[in-house]
């Protein structure tokens, strides 16, 4: 190679990423009128995006999406603090938004925001709203578990021993915990835990790999929400071998969650944002999630998921969603066991 | 005239000494500088642990858990160490030294599993083999996903390795295994101990294929308390632990190059060594290399291909070949900031050595353990306070360079410490300044090293994925992201054609690393025509 082509393929390669940088910047600008918006997306990109896209056409905003896991947009807005440059954080759990709620780095949403989302799907502070519901279920191989249990407290008992598969590091299972924690108590709770590992409980990193592990065989039942049977399979491209059942009526296991969203308190885009959580959870949107996203609709009397009761019939237990912000005793309850 | 040829001669070298201090001086500088940089994860991690109590830490220090993550990681780099030196050895060996047809080619599947990142690999294993799992499982996936580290190393190596004291060895009447023990390894034993501490800091630092396969390590331990329990500071205190042992594995790895004989004794150029022609090693190298890209690339790629064929979606070719376009170029972006960041300190290192070098390459080293989600979060705590410099391909490619500064210190220090001091010193007596010394005598001789260091970088850079999932611009995706995207909410099948693309455009400059004999020999060429 000579010299003058490497320095032109230099040369080359550096104007090709000045035009990136500057291509990518513009976002940065402030705007008279509000003309986009920053998104932090802890919801996965092929579910959401024609949410979004539809919301752009309809109110002319752009939206500058960042998808990542939610935790760890989480951790990463608490390290930006009032630098971030989102606007508004949608979150697949209620635990990332307590997180960042907690640091005081949401703003509180007006009366007008979210309206018809019942307050129990409601930060107390209204600092961030609920848009979809999803239930805590047992997912099990019907082939495989004949004896179904009554309440997550049967799970200890030797007929699921070497059969159960949990996921402690999802944010959903550990909300369940902390549930189970305020109810009876951690001495119960970590009796519990301790119990299951001594019936040799399974270990997955996600929900997922949880129902995959039911259809393969490997375990015969497993705790995970509601809709990763539906998503396992679409992803499968075949129906799993594995069903969906909740516990007796008012049992922990069956603990409703939501996603959220919260607006940014360093945000100078209030309006816009308001707009956009308005629109997720108005009447068609919401109906949009049940059939497309499997999940539930938190409107009074909405229709619920293919194949699932509605939300109103699961059985749920009565538990404050704001109880669960305080994850760190779940959390130090998982470590002191070696869950975690 | 009045003044003498030895008055001219001494202050010619006043000067030149001179020189030699304002050049030392502002290289020490610049290697400072880099050190720091290489600091600011370490730093931000000493602020958040910092934020616990003492009696916090020692609780977090001590429970039972802590230690036995520990002991998990070293027998993880322990396997993973004996796995990939015992085989990459070999194999190197065997490329370097049989007779093979069309060697060039034979290199390249044993360089691609750099590219494949190691989530993608794992998750392939586990859809073939559903009970694949647990601590053996995860030596294998890393010393096949490693290999590559030390294969290269390892040939590097045995490329300055002078033909003709081989050749005198056997005449003396050694055999092969003695002659490679008492001339051969002797002589790239400080080469090798560098793959294998890359091959041992990827395996500390890697949360993909442990995660999958349920063996806890301390990057999963940290990872889990990021994820989970937003408890920052607990999670730095583990980091720190972590830190501490990728301390333990660079110390080890400097006690074996100490005891490397005299790089001043590296000869200009090596006379080429005889290939040995026997057919049974032939086949064995071709054999094993076959069973290694079997396993490594071949397999992997067809479950990938089996599963998007299951479940075919449409491809869609303009997102694809712009997610390229921008993967190559902020990695490449990446790579040439590693490679001048990592110039100073590599000059530094071929050098007589000093305090600064060594402590310098220490950090940078120690760094390259730690997991890409601490030094993302170390660069969002000070990248988001440069207002619009953050969340640019320019801070992204920036963490890149820091994030694998280590592989391109590694190979530039080794590349120019091939350059014999006298031969500067001769080129500088017949009249050459140091711009020319460099230009002509050092660049020549050093930069297919460095050219594979800045080409490791550039491959690793291509498939990172924490660190860029939170410094990309919004909205911007590279090849890793999107696979990771598919892969989150299990679309393998929708992941095939990125992963498949990232290996392509890993294969070509893996082509460009097999190829150093060419430029040895070019180099060679040069020499002999100078001479003349």
């Amino acid at each position: 190679m000579s010299n003058k082509f490497r320095l032109a393929a230099l040369a080359g390669a550096s104007a090709l990423f000045l035009s990136l940088l500057t291509g990518c910047s513009s976002s940065n600008e402030q705007a008279q009128e509000v003309t986009e918006l920053t998104v932090y997306s802890g919801r996965s990109e092929e579910f959401i995006a024609p949410f979004f896209a539809q919301w752009e056409s309809e109110s002319g905003i752009k939206l500058n999406v960042r998808y990542g896991d939610s935790a760890e947009l989480a951790a990463q807005i608490l390290e930006e603090g009032s630098n971030s440059p989102a606007d508004l954080f949608l979150s697949q759990d209620a635990g990332s938004l307590g997180a960042v709620a907690e640091a005081g780095l949401f703003t509180e949403l007006g009366a007008d925001v979210a309206s018809e989302i019942p307050a129990k799907f409601v930060a107390a502070n209204r600092n961030w709203v609920g848009v979809t519901g999803r239930a805590r279920v047992f997912a099990y191989s019907p082939e495989r578990l004949k004896v179904l249990p009554k309440s997550v407290t049967d799970l200890t008992s030797s007929v699921y021993k070497n059969q159960l598969g949990i996921a402690p590091t999802n944010a959903s299972f550990q909300a369940f915990l902390t549930a189970l924690i305020n109810a009876n108590g951690k001495e119960f709770a970590k009796s519990w835990l301790e119990g299951l590992q001594a019936n040799g409980v399974k270990i997955y990193p996600k929900n997922s790999a949880i129902v995959e592990a039911i259809d393969r065989g490997e375990i015969s039942i497993g705790l995970v929400n509601h809709y990763y049977v539906w998503e396992v399979s679409e992803a499968l491209g075949r129906e799993v071998k594995v069903n969906v059942e909740f516990f007796e009526p008012g049992d922990l296991g069956n603990l409703i969650n939501v996603s959220g969203a919260g607006v940014m308190a360093s945000s100078k885009k209030y309006a816009a944002t308001q707009d956009l959580i308005n629109y997720l959870t108005s009447v068609a949107v919401q109906q949009k999630f049940v059939t497309e996203t499997h999940e539930y609709s938190l409107l009074e009397g909405a229709k619920a998921p293919a194949d699932m009761p509605a939300l109103a019939q699961i059985g749920a237990p009565t538990v404050d969603l704001n109880s669960l912000k305080d994850i760190k005793a779940t959390q130090d309850l998982l470590i002191e066991v070696g869950l975690l | 005239m009045p003044t003498t040829i030895a008055e001219s001669a001494r202050t010619t070298l006043t000067k030149g000494a001179r020189n030699q201090r304002v050049i030392r001086g502002v290289l020490n500088g610049a290697v400072t500088i880099v050190a720091a940089l290489a600091l600011i994860p370490i730093v931000y991690l000493l602020v958040r642990s910092s934020e616990k109590s003492v009696n916090e830490i020692a609780q977090l220090l001590v429970r039972p858990k802590t230690l036995e993550v520990l002991l998990t990681t070293s027998a993880l780099v322990f396997g993973v160490v004996f796995i990939t030196v015992s085989l990459g050895v070999a194999l190197a060996c065997g490329l370097h030294f049989v007779r093979l047809p069309m060697r060039r080619i034979l290199i390249i599947p044993a360089v691609l599993p750099l590219a494949i990142p190691s989530y993608v690999f794992t998750y392939t294993w586990i859809a073939l083999i559903p009970e694949f799992s647990g601590f053996l499982a995860g030596v294998f996936i890393l010393s096949v996903t490693t290999l590559p580290y030390v294969i290269l190393a390892t040939l590097a190596g045995l490329r300055t390795v002078d033909g003709a004291q081989i050749e005198v060895a056997r005449s003396l009447g050694l055999s092969i295994p003695q002659t490679f023990r008492r001339v051969v390894f002797p002589q790239v034993k400080g080469h090798i101990s560098a793959g294998a501490l890359l091959a041992a800091l990827y395996t500390i630092s890697d949360f993909g294929a442990v995660s999958l396969l349920n063996v806890e390590t301390l990057t999963v331990t940290i990872q889990n308390m990021y994820r989970a329990s937003y408890d920052r500071s607990a999670a730095a205190v583990i980091s720190l632990v972590l830190i501490a042992f990728s301390t333990l594995v660079v110390l080890a790895d400097e006690k074996v190059k100490q005891k490397s004989p005299d790089e001043g004794m590296v000869k200009l150029y090596s006379t080429k060594n005889s290939l040995i022609n026997k057919a049974w090693l032939r086949v064995a190298v071709i054999a094993v290399l076959a069973v290694f890209s079997l396993v490594a690339v071949v397999i992997p790629f067809f479950v990938l291909i089996s599963r998007f064929m299951s479940n075919r979606v449409a491809i869609q070719w303009g997102e694809l070949a712009s997610t390229s376009i921008s993967t190559i170029l902020v990695a490449a972006f990446g790579a040439l900031i590693a490679l001048v960041l990592s110039a100073p300190l590599g000059i530094v290192l071929s050098g007589a050595k000093t305090p600064t070098g060594r402590y310098a390459q220490r950090i940078i080293t120690i760094g390259h353990g730690l997991p890409g989600v601490v030094i993302g979060l170390a660069l969002v705590s000070i990248g988001s306070k440069l207002g619009a410099l953050y969340q640019t391909t320019f801070l992204l490619a920036f963490a890149y360079a820091l994030l694998f500064l280590a592989k391109a210190v590694a190979s530039m220090s080794s590349s120019l410490s091939r350059v014999p001091t006298n031969v500067k010193d001769v080129a500088a007596t017949l009249g050459m300044n140091q711009w020319q010394v460099i230009k002509k005598v050092v660049t020549p001789i050093a930069a297919p090293g460095i050219g594979l260091g800045t080409i490791l970088v550039f491959l690793t850079a291509m498939k990172e994925l924490p660190a860029t999932l939170m410094l990309r611009p919004t909205g911007f995706d590279t090849l890793a992201t999107q696979i990771w995207s598919a892969a989150a909410i299990n679309r393998f099948n929708e992941a095939a054609p990125y992963a498949l693309i990232l290996v392509l455009v890993a294969a070509m400059p893996t082509f460009l690393i097999s190829r150093p004999d060419k430029s040895d020999r070019t180099f060679i060429q040069e020499n002999a025509r100078s001479q003349k």
